[in-house]
């Protein structure tokens, strides 16, 4: 029932947007309205399994969700609501009619395909929902059909089927030895036995099955040296897009990635598995970081910040039970952080009509609420007291120096410590200073800065103290990946 | 009887590899059409053979669904788009043919290398085709990296999707069907969300030449 909550909502606004023609701002309506729906079906997941249980549905349970499901329901599902509220077709937002209806179709399938990518507990089918992911994205990049975002999408569509491709060579040859453990049937692509079964498993053949899902699922998730089609997809879709892709894409990409890491580990120990995720995190915290400094698109930087924090999360990954804790609650703090950025992102755009940082400045008069949450998030996710990410950081740098890694600490320190400086100075630019020339004073569509002001709110909440329920789950991700 | 199996499914598995190496040292996009279909019904073949020695009659529903669907209705799409964008050959790739080939090559024993531990785990009959499918894996992934045009990487992405058929045939007779229709759903719809790109590459940039697709850089 909970599932059916969880995953009918979007499919349903999707098939609305699509039997309505013209569309309506009606559509929009139910749609937002349906998406709450979802993260109440979440939450209640989340109760579910903090009960202990484990919810299961579907023939040979092919849905299942234990603490690592529901948290990314959860984010997936409250990020798929921030882009219902505020993507196209509510409000007077300088979409079209066309526009907005493509919007709601795809943004909700790719909700769904997200959604149904968490919750099943078949790697098989989660292979399926997170190609399909790529697919029901990508068309939505040119929403505004120019050279920059058609190229974007093709690069997008190219290297993440490319990418995804390659995860699905490594589930196969994960599946080789598997098949002969338990016979060629359906529940053999089954997470729970594959990873009851692990032991028995050849580790050679499974390492290098990891790697290929490492560099698959790697390539979705912007690690690098995979992650030249983040920069740009990111920038160039619309705001709401955007949200979903940076805040919860990559998670569901590195969701994926951790369901195989725990699978690994339970069959040949921690040491190859951590390592080389926590590899790859270190190169792509030191290309995100590095490439912060040099940007002139604030679109972008947003992005590359997604690269530097995707690679954060990875070296958590691989630093044992604390370091996943730390992950994870970095992972949640991250979408909740970098889809209120792209929002706001959005909203800056739109009254400017530049993505370019110069073309930027005096937002806090211009926009003051904007201006303020825009100032606000940005030092959040630079991870700086009393936002969430302080925490989840400060609980990373712990985890390093308890599993004996302070040289990694060190470098991430001072890696962390480059971009921060290099967002600062953008940040300034923008700020202050004298608008440009006809650029109107004044707050638009105040209505959409209540949903943003949440999400701040939230992200102070998780930075004062981890609630306790939050704290169980995470303890519990814990529990799944490092038993 | 096992021996006829192996011998087939290896004869069956060259063939795949050769039709794959076929991007490399021709031009037209014909050709790679041609190559690709040719392929695409050998890789069916192999379906339809393991199915019989292997006696999983579901894997004849997986090869009539290859037959079908890259082997009838994709390469139809494919002829469309290149009779529209005719001019548009591959005559500049960022690798020259010669040097392509030798990659190609070394990229095959690399895989050979890289699928030993697996080879050497399995004791299914098909076992010793498997590097054969994981070199064509390879070498489709560097026709997507060393080529131009929009166009040829879609059908290099196409061949790696058939190299990674491949290797499941002939490591685990196969995926299970359920997810196998999956699958097929997702090439296919992929497929054509590529080739609304390519056309909208062509109406944008007035070229196939993804060199000219430099505007987001840094």
């Amino acid at each position: 029932m909970l599932f059916a909550l969880l995953l009918a909502p979007a499919l349903a606004s999707a098939v609305l947007a699509l039997v309505v023609r013209p569309y309506r701002a009606a559509v929009g309506a139910v749609n937002a309205a349906l998406s709450l729906v979802a993260v109440g079906a979440a939450l209640g997941l989340g109760r579910e399994v903090l009960a202990g249980r484990v919810p299961v549905a579907g023939p040979d349970d092919v849905l299942r969700a234990d603490a690592l499901s529901a948290l990314l329901a959860f984010c997936v599902s409250v990020v798929g609501a921030l882009a219902a509220w505020l993507g196209p077709g509510l409000g007077d937002d300088g979409w079209d009619a066309g526009q907005a209806r493509r919007f709601r179709i795809f943004a909700n399938l790719f909700a769904a395909t997200m959604l149904f990518a968490v919750t099943t507990d078949n790697v098989g089918f989660m292979w399926v929902a997170i190609e399909a992911t790529t697919i029901t994205s990508a068309l939505l990049i040119p929403l505004h059909a120019s050279k920059a975002s058609v190229e974007a999408s093709w690069k997008y569509v190219l290297i993440g089927s490319v990418g995804i491709a390659l995860a699905f060579a490594g589930t196969v040859l994960a599946y080789f030895d598997f098949a002969t453990l338990v016979g060629r049937d359906t529940a053999a692509l089954s997470w729970t036995l594959l990873r009851d079964v692990a032991p028995a498993l050849n580790p050679r053949v499974l390492d290098l099955a990891f790697v290929f899902i490492l560099i698959g699922y790697g390539t979705k998730a912007g690690l690098a040296p995979m992650h030249t089609w983040l920069p740009d997809a990111h920038s160039e879709a619309p705001p709401a897009l955007s949200a979903m892709m940076s805040g919860v894409l990559l998670a569901v990409a590195l969701y994926a990635i951790v369901r195989w890491q725990a699978v690994v580990r339970a069959a040949v120990g921690p040491g190859f598995a951590d390592e080389v995720i926590g590899l790859l995190g270190l190169l792509s915290l030191a290309i995100g970081s590095l490439s912060l400094v040099t940007q002139r698109n604030y679109k972008r930087l947003l992005a590359y910040s997604s690269i530097e924090h995707t690679g954060l999360i990875c070296v958590g990954l691989g630093l044992g039970p604390l370091g996943v804790f730390a992950a994870m609650l970095h992972l949640l703090n991250h979408s909740v952080a970098k889809s209120m950025m792209f929002l706001l992102a959005g909203r800056v755009l739109r009254r400017y009509q530049t993505a370019e940082i110069e073309g930027v400045a005096g937002l806090l008069r211009v926009m003051p609420w904007t201006g303020g949450f825009f100032a606000a998030g940005m030092l959040a996710v630079l991870g700086l007291p009393p936002f969430g990410m302080f925490v989840s950081e400060f609980a990373l740098v712990r985890a390093g120096f308890a599993a004996g890694r302070p040289l990694t600490i060190v470098l991430v320190l001072a890696l962390l410590a480059v971009g921060f400086v290099g967002v600062l100075g953008h940040l300034n630019r923008m700020l202050y200073g004298r608008p440009p020339g006809g650029v109107p004073v004044g707050e638009g569509g105040r209505w959409a800065l209540l949903p943003l002001g949440a999400c701040l709110v939230a992200l102070v909440v998780l930075g004062l103290a981890v609630p306790a329920p939050v704290e169980r789950l995470l303890l519990g991700i814990a529990e799944i990946i490092t038993p | 009887m096992d021996s006829l199996f192996a011998q087939l499914v290896v004869l069956e598995s060259s063939l795949a590899l050769i039709f794959g190496l076929v991007l490399l040292w021709r031009r037209g996009v014909p050709a790679y059409i041609h190559a690709f279909t040719w392929q695409s019904l050998v890789l069916a073949a192999v379906a339809a053979t393991v199915g019989w020695f292997g006696r999983h009659r579901e894997l004849y529903v997986v090869a009539a669904l290859l037959i079908a669907v890259k082997g009838l209705a994709i390469p139809r799409l494919l002829a469309r788009m290149e009779r529209r964008f005719a001019s548009e050959r591959e005559l500049a790739p960022y690798v020259n043919t010669a040097t392509s080939l030798v990659v190609a090559g070394l990229l095959v024993l690399f895989g050979a290398a890289v699928m030993r531990p697996v080879v050497m785990a399995s004791e299914l009959p098909t076992r010793t085709a498997m590097p054969l499918a994981m070199g064509l894996v390879l070498v489709s992934l560097f026709v997507v990296v060393s080529r131009k045009k929009a166009l040829t990487q879609v059908i290099g992405f196409l061949m790696l999707e058939n190299g990674i058929a491949l290797l499941a045939l002939l490591g685990a007779y196969g995926i299970p069907l359920i997810v196998e229709l999956g699958v097929f759903l997702d090439a296919l719809m992929g497929f054509l969300v590529m080739q609304i790109f390519v056309y909208r590459i062509h109406a944008t940039f007035e070229t196939l030449d993804v060199d000219q697709l430099d505007r987001l850089r840094h």
